[in-house]
């Protein structure tokens, strides 16, 4: 059984696209189709044209940076963390440039020297994003980057993707449950059901809403309840 | 039967006393509720039979004296060393049985020709009652250790799938983001190997010492063996997990540097 079929779409340069859709329905599938962590079985991915499988996928990755749902911080600090960087990618590494990936993730420069085990799960997310940004990607994906969070960190996570896509210019795509951050966002949206595209959308503007019914239904049923 | 020099002969009888010793585990099983009296039994009736089967081929080739027969009876090892290094495995890796068949085989090649040809300097090479005895030390710990070895690079590799997924993500090669598994991988196999040489003759005297000991050898030369022997299966440990792990490992990654997280 596939677990996608006939998804087509396109995103735009310095534009979001926003995968929604039941748990199962590939979302995180299509996602890291996009940077070759999975290879799909049949059709293509393009990126500027060209059919991602003719790229050095090691390239790929770090123009297309995925972060994963679960924040992945290895042993020691901060500042270890975010110099773990491939060798041949040749990042910049020095002090101020890791204190501004901090900044740019809305941390604290002083973070740098914390051990890594210390942080909360809304921190060691957003050092996982400054670790991706550090080695100056394209886009961002994200596979529901507030899904582990509480709903205080998880709005910290929304203002840190919103202000990066506008300050950094990034294509981002996400995977979220999180009608916030999709309406901060803006862009566009993919309804996925089942492997298949239910509904693609795009929005102009902030001010504008979805109007498709089953996107909205979907996204209403996603919201925290008031009385439990 | 003649008595070799120092060894008193056992005869039949004196073995099935040693037959009452299993009796007596037979019972403390039934008392205790155990459930193993059946194990035991063909336990005890396996032993006897393989130990005398290997007795009688040992006995020929020991006879016989020829390199070739020598030679078939490490193959016939060496495929049962493979076969048993398999089936420890929780999870089968594919090409599993060439895998370990070149990581024991040529761990044990590597080892026995320095020990044979360098160290002990046996004339002939092949001379059985070096050659076996020796071969079969190496083989059952390269077995162990690539068994050890590849069981642990299959727990990490699925208990720290988003570690490497988060590598690979940065742009690392597959190589790179295992290294870490790898790395622990061919420790967890050679850690008994390094604490066994820790305590070696103070707790227990080693299996074959104890055998030089009892065959009538003076302790000298048995410890000075046993001394030989630890070192040679550190050697061996070593050898066959790291080639054990470093050809498992790439099973598990794509030539576009993906794991393949249906293997875990």
């Amino acid at each position: 059984m596939p677990v996608l079929a006939d998804v087509s779409f396109e995103v735009e340069r310095n534009t979001s696209l926003t995968l929604v859709g039941p748990s199962g329905s590939g979302k995180s599938t299509l996602l890291r189709c996009l940077n070759r962590l999975e290879e799909p079985t049949q059709g293509s991915v393009r990126m500027d044209t060209r059919d991602i499988k003719e790229l050095d996928p090691l390239q790929l990755r770090r123009r297309a940076a995925l972060v994963l749902q679960t924040p992945v911080l290895f042993e020691g600090s901060v500042a270890d963390n975010l110099q773990t960087q491939p060798a041949s990618a040749r990042v910049d590494l020095s002090q101020p440039r890791l204190a501004r990936a901090l900044t740019d993730v809305g941390l604290d420069p002083d973070f740098l020297d914390r051990d890594g085990t210390t942080l909360s799960g809304g921190e060691k997310q957003r050092v996982t994003i400054a670790r991706a940004l550090l080695g100056d990607p394209e886009a961002l994906l994200l596979d529901e980057p507030t899904a582990a969070l509480d709903p205080p960190n998880a709005a910290l996570v929304v203002d840190t993707i919103a202000a990066l896509r506008q300050s950094h210019g990034l294509t981002i795509v996400v995977v979220t449950h999180q009608p916030e951050l999709i309406r901060r966002l803006g862009g566009c949206v993919l309804y996925l059901v089942g492997g298949r595209v239910q509904a693609n959308e795009c929005m102009d503007g902030i001010a504008h809403e979805l109007t498709d019914r089953r996107v909205r239904a979907f996204l209403d049923g996603q919201r925290p309840r008031a009385a439990r | 039967m003649m008595a070799s020099a120092g060894v008193i002969d056992l005869s039949l009888w004196q073995l099935g006393l040693a037959v009452l010793l299993v009796g007596v585990v037979i019972v403390i099983s039934a008392r205790e509720a155990l459930g193993l009296e059946r194990d035991l039994v063909v336990g005890a009736v396996r032993t006897i039979v393989q130990l005398y089967l290997v007795g009688f081929i040992l006995a020929s080739v020991f006879a016989a004296g020829r390199w070739y027969w020598v030679v078939l009876l490490l193959i016939a090892m060496t495929l049962v060393a493979t076969q048993a290094a398999v089936a420890r495995l929780k999870k089968p890796i594919p090409g599993g049985y060439e895998i370990a068949a070149t990581a024991i085989t040529v761990s044990t090649a590597i080892t026995l020709a320095w020990v044979i040809g360098v160290v002990v300097r046996v004339r002939p090479w092949y001379e059985p009652q070096y050659a076996i005895p020796i071969a079969g030390m190496i083989l059952g710990n390269a077995m162990t250790s690539a068994a050890l070895a590849g069981d642990r690079l299959q727990s990490d590799l699925r208990a720290r799938t988003d570690e490497v997924e988060a590598l690979l993500a940065l742009g690392f090669s597959g190589r790179d983001a295992v290294q870490p598994m790898v790395r622990s991988a061919v420790r967890a196999a050679m850690i008994p190997t390094v604490s066994g040489m820790m305590t070696v003759g103070l707790v227990q005297l080693p299996g074959m010492m104890t055998g030089q000991i009892l065959a009538g050898a003076s302790p000298l030369l048995a410890i000075e063996y046993q001394i030989v022997v630890v070192f040679m299966l550190a050697v061996a440990t070593s050898l066959a997990s790291l080639l054990f792990v470093r050809l498992a490992v790439g099973r598990y990654l794509t030539p576009a540097h993906q794991l393949r997280r249906y293997l875990l």
